[in-house]
């Protein structure tokens, strides 16, 4: 086996210096009716070549796509060479947690770097060093906004929060008999204001509100915070496509009180929908209910600036079962890749993608409302995502964009949503700066084509 | 360069007017620009700007201060930082899984879906148990998952069910992970032999009695939903009577998890479902070698026995298989199973950390059966070579047979005033990682030393030469060892001040 060093006559002299005459002599603690007797039933070891070769094989059974219109949580975005080079040093993808600050400054710094940027990005005054995900971020933000408001039990969350975020802290909340989770509907795609003001009484600890939300509009945060202040609730904006903080107002600047989120779109992949980048951001009052890992600066022996974990004391492994989470891990290499991605595109190349973005995504509606199969469905501002129903057989239709190498938009139908009604055959487009005005041209003239084939 | 020289924060580095990414000419026409006027991004704040040789420099050196698994032994105990094959970096950067989309339908991700119920099924092999879900994102995340199925198992018995044991060894995840789970959770002893004690321990010096497992079991009875166990423990030694505890909480209508922390340890020898085990999880990150990223991403899948399957995070993966005549190949088609009324629901956005399952896999299929076990062995071989080399040199506090990592401590050191955390940081002056300190807390000034089956003799070898240098230095110049470390690219850092008066971000006004 390639990956093991030792030849047969090292083999020899590890064993004698041990005393045993064989390696499995070493396994007298286990019980031997638990020693399995014979290998496991399962194929026995392959080369390279032939692993990288039925691993390619796999991987070719995935449909492949010349153009994706396709968001819903996990964006495709341009990723400069530079990213993937660098997270390829073993100093970084190799090394582990850094619990030894003197020989994991890299990290150390990095992250730091990282916390920084995100602060200023989301208009808060501490982020984290990462969570798992949009979901579980979501999540770990709710259940932090219950710590903060010792007395309030109930959380209430937005309808037009990507429903698997909805389904990621329904599973959370299952087992904290004394939460509730209630749910805020929508008017014209955005959070109905009036059913959020209803249900913002006095025992409600926080709102979670789509910054923008899942069906692409921008919503209201200061509408929303104005709400959530009278009542004594903090406000938590989720912004699952973190492109657009080029685009919109930080929320911490605009009314959240903690923002969290989904930044996979800072140099990630979309690769089926992990590894992914959460984030969170909080105020300084409520650093130390921050759940995750956190990086601080401080000096060492000789005066010098350094970096190192710190807070630690919210931590499982000092706190047990009285610590904030349960996390240890977070999505260093992930961060790493926002990190680096960020630093390269600058002030300009954010505020300037965004930008593209939302102009990609504006022209194709503009473009898809010219033909006569697509309807509007709502009016509200959006970023690069938005919804509009296709009055025709969207099945067949769909089969002749992917036989184009088209990847259309997400089906609505194929979610059952409180808003499901409303958006009944609606399609969830989304445009990035990937999308060339041709890649577009060629969309609207299929479906022309089709159109006409089929009246 | 001098890797002493300090890399500045690239915030001190941004020149306004400098760019690292050119945007393409925009092909459409510019935005009509919607948003309300109080949501317009104003600002980006200290986000830098910089070419990309500015940056590129700034990261490569910022790196050189990390020490990584390619430079040299890492042995670090229970996180098992063995070699990252750089095949598996390749296959899940292939086009076909890093391009894909989670949202697109089934019929087009035909390839992912085989991946995972391959995956599934390796790992259902591997545990001994019935189901496998991959959804969950690390270690703790698995455990969570693991216990919220115990937590959906009795309700859906009609049991309410109010206590988890964890044995006193156990990784602080696994109390915090009960709590989460809405459990209280009770404590229960190791005796000398690093085991789980059946029998109550009375602490020789302070007089407390320790609750062992029988009067644990005794007390709580039918209030106990279940147990969580690391097998091996956090000492690296097999729950000898593990068969015992699981039937006895069985007993009692409890379930009972596994940490699978330490299955690298396993692998091929001995599987959890022959135990008693009722759910486990396993770190990809540890026994299947995918990379630890500085810290992350990990993947925690979860196996489970067939009673507790229909509450597993959904979607669940289905095999279609078509078989089209006689003697032809059978034809597999996959789909995800939404429709799972008992599921706890989701515990991640999507389908777990893909790009990781890509590399278990490509890991799994690269050993095979035959590999997967040897590479056990050598584990075992290896961490049990270090412990013969190294004891009466370190205390060895617990002597039970050793799995795949050994714990020492500083007792002998101690009566010339060299603790654990010099000794860890003195061998960075020999150029290795140091070994996981102070835990398991079960043991005083613990020093776990996990060397993993990718260390050659050779490696072997200079680090026990370095650990016992530093155990002649402790004796004979203890100051040496105080000071470490010295060749690192900064000395010993004020972990107090940091956390007393935390500093978590760049200021443009900050002074340093």
């Amino acid at each position: 086996m390639r990956y093991l060093p030792s030849s047969p006559q090292e083999d020899q002299q590890l064993l004698a210096a041990i005393g045993v005459k064989k390696a499995e002599d070493c396994l007298s603690g286990v019980p031997p009716k638990f020693l399995l007797k014979s290998l496991l039933n399962l194929p026995q070891q392959s080369s390279e070549l032939e692993v990288l070769r039925a691993m390619k094989n796999m991987s070719q059974k995935n449909t492949s796509f010349n153009s994706r219109f396709l968001g819903a949580g996990a964006y495709a975005h341009f990723i400069p060479a530079a990213v993937d080079m660098q997270v390829g040093r073993q100093e970084w993808f190799t090394s582990y947690t850094p619990y030894q600050p003197e020989i994991s400054q890299g990290t150390l710094q990095h992250i730091f770097e990282y916390q920084t940027i995100m602060c200023d990005l989301t208009g808060t005054d501490v982020s984290n060093a990462s969570l798992y995900d949009g979901g579980t971020a979501c999540l770990e933000s709710a259940l932090m906004a219950v710590r903060v408001q010792k007395k309030k039990n109930t959380v209430l969350i937005s309808e037009g929060l990507h429903p698997y975020y909805q389904e990621v802290l329904r599973s959370g909340f299952a087992s904290h008999e004394d939460l509730k989770l209630v749910s805020v509907g929508l008017q014209q795609g955005v959070t109905d204001l009036s059913d959020l003001k209803h249900k913002c009484d006095d025992s409600v600890a926080a709102v979670l509100i789509g910054y923008p939300n899942f069906l692409g509009h921008v919503e209201d945060l200061t509408a929303c915070a104005a709400i959530t202040r009278g009542a004594g609730a903090l406000l938590i904006s989720v912004t699952q496509e973190a492109m657009s903080l080029g685009w919109l107002a930080a929320p911490g600047t605009v009314g959240a009180d903690i923002a969290c989120g989904e930044a996979m779109s800072f140099g990630n992949r979309t690769s089926f929908g992990g590894p992914f980048l959460g984030f969170i951001g909080v105020r300084d009052a409520h650093k130390r209910e921050l759940p995750g890992r956190v990086v601080g600066e401080t000096k060492d022996l000789e005066g010098r600036t350094g970096y190192v974990l710190t807070l630690t004391a919210r931590e499982q492994h000092i706190r047990r079962d009285k610590a904030t989470s349960n996390i240890c891990s977070n999505q260093g290499l992930i961060a790493l890749r926002a990190n680096i991605w960020l630093q390269l595109a600058g002030p300009r190349g954010l505020r300037g993608l965004a930008e593209q973005n939302a102009a990609k995504a504006q022209y194709l509606r503009s473009r898809l409302l010219e033909l006569p199969c697509w309807e509007a469905i709502d009016d509200a501002p959006f970023f690069n995502e938005f919804a509009l129903r296709y009055v025709g057989d969207w099945s067949r239709m769909k089969q002749e964009l992917v036989r184009e190498g088209i990847l259309p938009g997400l089906e609505l139908d194929t979610l059952q949503a409180p808003w499901s009604s409303q958006y009944q055959r609606g399609i969830l487009w989304c445009a990035t700066e990937l999308n060339t005005r041709h890649q577009i041209e060629h969309l609207i003239e299929v479906m022309a084509r089709f159109a006409v084939v089929n009246a | 360069m001098n890797l002493r020289s300090r890399e500045p924060l690239i915030f001190k580095r941004s020149v306004e007017g400098k760019i690292g990414m050119d945007l393409p000419q925009l092909d459409v026409p510019p935005a009509e620009d919607t948003r309300p006027l109080h949501l317009k991004r104003k600002d980006f704040g200290v986000l830098p700007s910089c070419s990309e040789p500015e940056i590129i420099r700034h990261f490569t050196r910022l790196s050189l201060w990390n020490y990584g698994m390619d430079q040299g032994m890492y042995p670090l105990g229970s996180c098992t930082m063995k070699h990252n094959p750089r095949l598996n970096e390749v296959t899940s950067a292939l086009p076909g899984f890093s391009e894909s989309h989670p949202m697109a339908s089934d019929e087009h991700l035909q390839g992912n879906l085989e991946l995972i119920f391959t995956l599934q099924e390796w790992l259902k092999e591997v545990t001994g148990l019935h189901a496998v879900t991959l959804q969950p994102s690390a270690g703790a995340a698995g455990e969570l998952t693991g216990v919220l199925l115990i937590r959906a198992y009795h309700l859906a018995h009609g049991h309410h069910k109010k206590f988890i044991l964890v044995p006193d060894s156990a990784h602080g995840t696994n109390p915090a992970t009960a709590a989460m789970a809405g459990y209280d959770v009770i404590d229960v002893a190791s005796g000398p032999d690093g085991c789980v004690s059946f029998e109550d321990i009375t602490d020789s010096v302070t007089g407390k009695v320790k609750r062992g497992f029988n009067s644990v079991i005794q007390e709580h009875g039918a209030d106990i939903a279940g147990l969580m166990i690391t097998n091996p423990n956090t000492l690296g030694i097999f729950e000898s009577r593990i068969g015992d505890i699981c039937s006895e909480i069985h007993r009692v209508g409890g379930l009972v998890y596994m940490d699978g922390a330490n299955m690298n340890a396993l692998v091929g020898v001995a599987r959890p479902g022959d135990f008693g085990i009722d759910v486990m999880h396993m770190n990809l990150h540890k026994t299947m070698s995918t990379p630890h990223g500085g810290g992350g991403p990990g993947a925690g899948p979860v196996a489970c026995v067939a009673a507790l399957e229909p509450f597993l995070p959904r979607p669940v993966v289905v095999r279609d298989t078509q078989k089209i005549g006689e003697g032809e190949v059978p034809e597999h088609r996959y789909r995800w199973d939404w429709n799972r009324p008992q599921s706890i629901g989701k515990v991640h956005t999507f389908f777990g950390n893909y790009g990781m399952l890509v590399r278990a896999l490509t890991y799994c299929m690269s050993h095979g059966s035959d590999g997967l076990r040897e590479a056990t062995l050598r584990a075992i071989v290896n961490a049990n070579y270090v412990r013969s080399q190294l004891v009466g040199v370190y205390h060895l506090p617990v002597t039970s047979p050793t799995m795949h990592e050994v714990v020492f401590n500083d007792a002998i050191q101690a009566k010339n005033g060299v603790h654990t955390l010099d000794i860890a940081k003195r061998l960075i002056d020999y150029g290795f990682h140091p070994p996981t300190v102070y835990f398991p807390m079960v043991v005083s000034g613990a020093l776990m030393i996990e060397p993993t089956e990718t260390e050659s003799k050779e490696e072997l070898d200079a680090f026990i030469h370095a650990m016992k240098s530093i155990a002649q230095e402790a004796s004979e110049s203890p100051d040496l060892v105080h000071q470490a470390p010295v060749t690192a690219p900064l000395r010993r850092l004020d972990e107090t001040t940091a956390a007393r008066k935390p500093v978590l971000r760049w200021l443009p006004n900050s002074v340093t």
